[in-house]
């Protein structure tokens, strides 16, 4: 059995602001979400790169404390957007709770926040004769803390997958969702990932040289995927989610098409786990279109992973040219919001969602002078008016995992 | 330290750790104030630094049994008059 897969409802935070209306808004201004690094008096005097994507405007949640008891920052994120999302949605208390809804989601590693908690206080020796692990510290903190904390707050009793595979985690959730949906055994997944503001993140990164260090005094100009100035990648924070529905059933009851999920693929490199590899991309893509089963000419956008690291995105422009030649237009959307990790998928998709519901395209931030190893490529020149049918959302992990997952405009699903 | 002491230590710990409204001494934990097991436990942790004591296994296991605010000063009363500490 194959159906297809529609989205019906998403939500996003991010560090260029928290739904479509911001988010359509900042990507028409160019305006960037990345800020000065905030201090966490521990890591950051230690940090070379001072910049990270941030989200450094109020949310309004309204979660009571036994929701909130089981949350770290990285669930507020997730459980916000999964509530907005099941909110716009319109499905009945009923089905979500039928065990015909799953959830998708993850993060990088839980809440690096609440880990630390605990571990600061075995280090700094305090409460040394009394329980010093609060009874939910590990719900809080857990790998899959933003999944279950999800199923908890609005009583669903589907499948559960918890992505956690870094960069991927997010696209990883949304693919395997697709998959639930398309092969029927599941009727509808909430899918996404989330981040919270972290600096052991950016300090791994620092540490492998892959992060932004030039800008530190003009935090807007970086990251630069694709320039020839750029020099590494900007960690961020975030929170998405998308619902996928079976297309029949989302039609019958009158939902909002906001896209189609027409194909995916994860595969990995089978070897380094740093290295981009061009062979493991340029296939996860023709996985996908194979999927899918279009030609590549029928991709017409390219949401580029682009990290604006110095080999990454030489790779990635290879692999693009490889499989789609030089029609699709390109944008490295991170530019804007930084590498908001475990949910730079579900930004991703959703930021293209919105560009194609309003026709148009945004350019790659910051890309003054194309680097001539990536300039084979057709970069959006600017915002432009574009009527954009299929697009290809690509992400690639350290670990050497990769995925693409390909979408058709809402407005084209019949 | 008294029981209406440890009355008073209580009840502000419910309030302002558990985000109680107007807790009776004699209110379900549960059913009245939505008290879950897991709350049980961060409550116990609160308690043994109330006392200065830890508490062991076999008496935190006793804890589970409580239902009301009076059960829990009754369960402390008998855990300091029982070890003597």
């Amino acid at each position: 059995m194959k159906r297809r897969v529609v989205i019906t409802a998403c939500s996003a935070i991010t560090p260029i602001g928290y739904g479509r209306q911001a988010i359509v808004d900042s990507l028409c201004r160019g305006r960037s979400g990345v800020k000065p690094l905030r201090d966490d008096g521990l890591l950051t005097g230690h940090i070379h790169s001072r910049v990270f994507g941030t989200v450094d405007y109020p949310i309004a949640y309204e979660f009571n404390r036994s929701q909130r008891k089981t949350m770290g920052p990285v669930a507020y994120y997730a459980c916000q957007v999964a509530k907005d999302t099941l909110a716009a949605s319109g499905l009945s208390r009923d089905f979500i709770g039928s065990g015909r809804l799953g959830v998708a989601f993850g993060s990088t590693h839980g809440s690096p926040t609440v880990q630390r908690e605990i571990y600061k206080t075995f280090f700094q020796h305090l409460e040394t004769e009394f329980s010093s692990i609060g009874a939910v510290d590990y719900l809080r903190s857990m790998v899959h803390t933003t999944a279950v904390n999800i199923t908890r707050m609005f009583g669903i009793t589907g499948r559960v997958i918890a992505s956690s595979t870094a960069c991927t985690t997010s696209s990883q959730a949304i693919g395997f969702g697709y998959e639930m949906v398309k092969y029927g055994m599941q009727d509808a997944m909430l899918c996404g990932g989330a981040d919270e503001y972290d600096t052991t993140t950016v300090a791994v990164f620092d540490n492998l040289l892959a992060c932004s260090v030039g800008y530190n005094d003009r935090p807007a100009r970086t990251p630069r995927p694709f320039d020839r100035g750029r020099d590494g990648l900007v960690v961020g924070e975030g929170g998405a989610a998308v619902l996928l529905e079976e297309y029949e059933a989302a039609r019958k009851r009158g939902a909002p098409i906001l896209g189609e999920v027409i194909g995916f693929a994860c595969n990995n490199n089978g070897g380094d786990l740093i290295l981009p590899n061009l062979k493991g991309i340029t296939s996860t893509l023709r996985l996908a279109l194979a999927d899918a089963a279009i030609e590549p000419a029928a991709v017409d956008y390219v949401s580029a992973h682009a990290t604006a690291t110095k080999m990454g995105d030489i790779v990635e422009s290879q692999a693009i040219e490889a499989v789609y030649g030089q029609k699709p237009h390109v944008t490295g959307l991170k530019s804007y919001t930084g590498h908001t990790m475990g949910t730079c998928g579900a930004i991703e998709l959703i930021m293209t969602l919105y560009m194609m519901a309003e026709g148009f395209l945004a350019p790659t931030l910051n890309l003054e002078e194309v680097d001539p190893r990536c300039a084979m490529l057709n970069h959006t020149p600017g915002v432009i008016e574009a009527t954009t049918r299929i697009a290809s959302i690509q992400n690639f992990a350290f670990g050497g995992v990769n995925t693409c997952l390909l979408v058709k405009n809402g407005s084209e699903v019949g | 330290m008294t029981r209406d002491v440890l009355q008073e230590k209580i009840l502000t710990i419910l309030i302002q750790d558990f985000e109680f409204q107007q807790p009776g001494l004699n209110d379900n934990l549960r059913d009245d104030h939505g008290f879950d097991s897991i709350d049980a436990i961060e409550l116990l942790a609160k308690i043994e630094r109330v006392l200065g004591f830890s508490l062991t296994r076999e008496e935190k296991e006793k804890a589970m049994e409580i239902r009301t605010i009076n059960d829990i000063l009754d369960y402390l009363e008998r855990i300091r008059q029982g070890s003597g500490r």
